[in-house]
């Protein structure tokens, strides 16, 4: 008998609780502190628990892959439109995730029925002021950064970074695959040094003097301005400044971070009251004041560092659909690699 | 003979075996596979970085590991200096911090605006030193995190080796008129070959294997293309064709091992009747040097990425509130209780089955099932979703039952199972060992005595194997603990470990939020290495 309840016991530590529970699960790519918090609040609001898987994007979505219609997961929080666009190529999301809400706080430009954007970004140029004149950068496109000016000036990230292979694919939509081509081989030719660490890498080297100009998104800056990592990364992004490309033309490249309902959710419903939370001013205004992101919906203003360092009043390239970031990852990818882009 | 209760033995270690031989399996099968067309001419170019890069850092790797090693147990074992028996034990530390933790603080500390900009600055006040900041990431990063990670393996089985060299040996060397450099050249060094050999094929299994660090400096390995094959190309058939290639490398570097140790074995066994050596004493400035490389060695290898941890969990306070230390730790407690459970069980049914029966093909089945320990825990996880995900769809769905996917995946029983197979070489020789200790006549005595095997099992066998149990809990323990890309692939919902979560803030921008789990992390597993360093250390055989 007690050799029984010793196996039971044991055998029970291994079996997970399969209770039916109001619940949403997540595959969350997203591991800021502030959507933890969100979450929270979304679960004391409405009652419904949130499960949280957190990883690398890629690996969760294998995951969701390989479980197929058995996966328990709802929705998919990543940050980047070409991730949840490559994701519904490959049909692992649904239609259906529509809501009064999202039709009237989301322009039609950063939602699909399978996904929404949440929050925006702008992936644009940083420059230092004591080696770049005004001259020099009026008029600046993602186009020009191919220009030979540059040469040994451009400090990027790697090609297997997802912010680039969206800012390539919208190029790619574009100007045709070839030229982005030539263009991939132009900016090789004019990097400072081979594309290493993340975004905020890229605007310190600038600091640093490592390089003149930096790709790098909105957000980075306004985090280092902030103090959030420390008074010398604060003392550095004061010695760099924002640059808002294609303002001529269509605009300066957006993104999102988005929402997918993954296919064969279990709790559809849930999900999209989640998402219709995400987009409620509280939840809008959190965002933009922890990550120091631009808020999806009008009425909310983005953090004063955002604001006061880098300017609200500029063009955004809204005639390229984000939906396109997705379509043409895989010829962005093929063209950077083409052009020796580590 | 008992046949009944062989068959019990023998399909224990039957099943364990297969579970084994699955992933294995699985990888060969997919190398014949078609792969996608998509990217052919990009994958070969990949392919050759992916083993060009293997083979840099492997070499990179044994050479710095090979010194490090080498030097600090020779210099421990033969000489006395001062702080001596502190670095015999110190040395071993280093154990505790997994390359992945390693890198975070080597490239945090150097990097532009890192901890090295704050300390000039806070000496010489404002400057432009960036520029002259050396910076360590890529390859040479990588390099020098694994191996002050992973050079204790050389050092504690060189050190075991050059115990037991005889005091004839020494003074052989001085009858010749050798000096010390030649002596330890000529006849001290080749006399430790195979223990040397032993401990570098293991870092070289262990390297191979590493993910987390070649991850964070995005260095194209083997290892990690495996899993940019699955994840960026979609294509699971060339995933598997590049661990093919990894298995290759990593069966010649096992084959290496085991016929090192087999002489190391040897050597050990036969220094009956040499006598223990005395050491020599260090003066003046020889004294000093030997101080000062051990010393040295464990700044960088244990209180360098320590202090680095410590200094950011200070630096930035907020982070150590959003971290769940005690949910993490039973978590991680929770892992190591279920897959000691697990291992033990099975390793001493196996280890007590090969005791009484002596049968061959027992003793094969048992050799096949602590391979597992040679295939990096990234291959293993992706073979596992691919075995499942088959089995589930040809067989199970077919037969008309349930999904068993959801039991398997992101669940705690596929998380032990693939533990099961990359550990259970540890538990299976760390109860081998203690079992060798008991003389047959022992059970002999017990059987004239009117006991039965089952009685002289428990009354007899377990009471002596306890010490080796507990070690082999302690060194599971210490994997579980440092355990990054299993944990990572197979984990369920709101699950995280100390790795878990130092990775994926490391992995997003936030490596000062790395710090906490990183610590904690790193103190825990000094821990279990302090209260087992007498096993580590043994200096007697017995």
């Amino acid at each position: 008998m007690k050799k029984i309840s010793i196996s039971a016991l044991i055998l029970s530590l291994f079996v997970s609780t399969f209770a039916i529970a109001n619940e949403v699960n997540i595959f969350n790519a997203r591991h800021y502190k502030a959507d933890a918090e969100l979450y929270s609040k979304f679960t004391a609001a409405t009652g419904i628990k949130v499960n949280l898987i957190n990883g690398k994007a890629g690996a969760l979505e294998k995951r969701m892959i390989e479980e197929g219609a058995d996966s328990a997961a709802d929705l998919y929080i990543t940050a980047d439109a070409g991730r949840c666009g490559a994701f519904k190529a490959k049909g692992m999301t649904q239609a259906g995730l529509v809501s009064p809400t999202i039709k009237s706080s989301v322009p039609k430009n950063f939602r699909t029925t399978h996904w929404v954007g949440v929050a925006k970004r702008a992936r644009i140029v940083y420059y230092a002021p004591e080696r770049v004149s005004g001259a020099e950068l009026s008029g600046l496109t993602y186009e020009s950064l191919a220009d030979p000016k540059w040469k040994g000036r451009i400090a990027i990230r790697a090609s297997s970074n997802i912010y680039n292979k969206s800012l390539v694919a919208s190029l790619v939509k574009n100007n045709g695959k070839k030229a982005a081509g030539e263009w991939a081989k132009g900016v090789v030719a004019n990097m400072a040094r081979d594309p290493k660490g993340n975004d905020r890498a890229q605007i310190m080297a600038v600091a640093a003097g490592e390089a003149d100009i930096a790709v790098a998104n909105t957000y980075y800056l306004a985090l280092m301005l902030s103090g959030n990592k420390g008074a010398e990364q604060q003392a550095a992004a004061k010695k760099v400044k924002a640059f808002f490309p294609n303002q001529n033309d269509r605009g300066t490249h957006m993104n999102i971070s988005c929402a997918a309902l993954v296919k064969g959710a279990p709790n559809k419903a849930n999900a999209i009251a989640l998402v219709d939370y995400l987009l409620s001013p509280e939840a809008q205004e959190h965002f933009t004041n922890n990550t120091f992101e631009f808020p999806m919906i009008s009425g909310v203003s983005p953090n004063p560092l955002v604001v006061n360092n880098l300017g609200l009043d500029f063009k955004q390239d809204l005639t390229t659909s984000v939906a396109s970031y997705g379509d043409k990852q895989a010829d962005a990818l093929e063209v950077m690699t083409a052009a020796g882009w580590k | 003979m008992n046949s009944n209760k062989l068959n019990i033995w023998f399909l224990s270690s039957l099943l364990v075996s297969l579970l084994v031989i699955i992933p294995i399996i699985t990888v060969s099968i997919s190398f014949f596979e078609e792969t996608s067309r998509y990217f052919e001419i990009l994958k070969s170019t990949f392919l050759f970085e992916y083993i060009l890069n293997s083979l840099l850092l492997l070499i990179g790797v044994l050479i710095l590991t090979f010194i490090l090693g080498v030097g600090a147990s020779y210099l421990v074992s033969f000489y006395e200096f001062p702080g001596v028996n502190f670095f015999k034990w110190a040395l071993i530390l280093s154990f505790a911090i997994p390359p992945y933790i390693y890198a975070y603080s080597l490239f945090a500390f150097f990097d532009n605006y890192g901890t090295a900009f704050t300390i000039l600055k806070t000496l010489f006040g404002e400057g432009e030193f960036n520029q002259h900041i050396p910076k360590f990431d890529g390859m040479f990063g990588l390099i020098l995190s694994i191996s002050f990670s992973l050079y204790a393996y050389v050092y504690i089985l060189g050190r075991s080796s050059f115990l037991y060299q005889s005091q004839n040996l020494i003074e052989l060397g001085k009858n010749l008129g050798f000096s010390k450099f030649k002596s330890f050249f000529f006849i001290i060094l080749p006399a430790s070959r195979p223990a040397i050999v032993a401990g570098l094929s293991l870092v070289a299994m262990e390297t191979l294997a590493e993910f987390g660090a070649v991850d964070f400096f995005s260095v194209n390995t083997l290892t990690t293309g495996i899993y940019n094959a699955w994840i960026t190309f979609d294509d699971l058939a060339f995933a598997n064709r590049i661990s093919f290639f990894l298995l290759l490398f990593i069966f010649i570097l096992f084959l290496t091992e085991k016929l090192s140790r087999k002489k190391a074995k040897y050597h050990l066994d036969s220094r009956g009747g040499f006598k223990q050596k005395e050491k020599i004493k260090l003066s003046g400035i020889n004294s000093f040097f030997a101080f000062l490389f051990c010393f040295l060695l464990f700044f960088f290898s244990f209180l360098f990425p320590l202090s680095q941890m410590v200094y950011w969990t200070i630096k930035f306070p907020e982070n150590f509130f959003d971290v769940n230390v005690i949910n993490l730790l039973l978590n991680t407690l929770y892992l190591v209780t279920l897959s000691s459970i697990v291992l033990i069980f099975f390793a001493l049914l196996s280890n007590y089955g090969n005791r009484v029966s002596k049968n061959k093909t027992l003793n094969f089945l048992s050799t096949l099932s602590i391979s597992g320990y040679a295939i990096p825990g990234v291959i293993l996880a992706v073979a596992f979703i691919t075995f499942i995900a088959w089995f589930d769809n040809n067989i199970i769905k077919s037969l008309g039952f349930l999904s068993i996917k959801k039991i398997f995946i992101g669940s705690i029983l596929g998380l032990i199972i693939v533990y099961f197979i990359r550990f259970y070489s540890l538990a299976f020789n760390g109860i081998k060992s203690g079992y060798e200790k008991i003389n047959f006549s022992v059970d002999e005595s017990a059987y004239l005595l009117g006991y039965s095997k089952r009685k002289t099992f428990f009354n007899i066998h377990i009471p002596y194997l306890r010490n080796s149990l507990l070690f082999v809990i302690i060194l599971i323990s210490l994997e579980i603990i440092r355990e990054l890309p299993i944990t990572l692939v197979l984990r369920p919902f709101n699950f995280e470990t100390f790795a878990t979560t130092a990775y994926i803030s490391a992995s997003e921008d936030m490596l000062e939020a790395a710090a906490v789990p990183s610590l904690f992390l790193i103190l825990i597993a000094a821990f279990f290495i302090t209260i087992s360093s007498k096993y580590i250390l043994k200096d007697n055989n017995e």
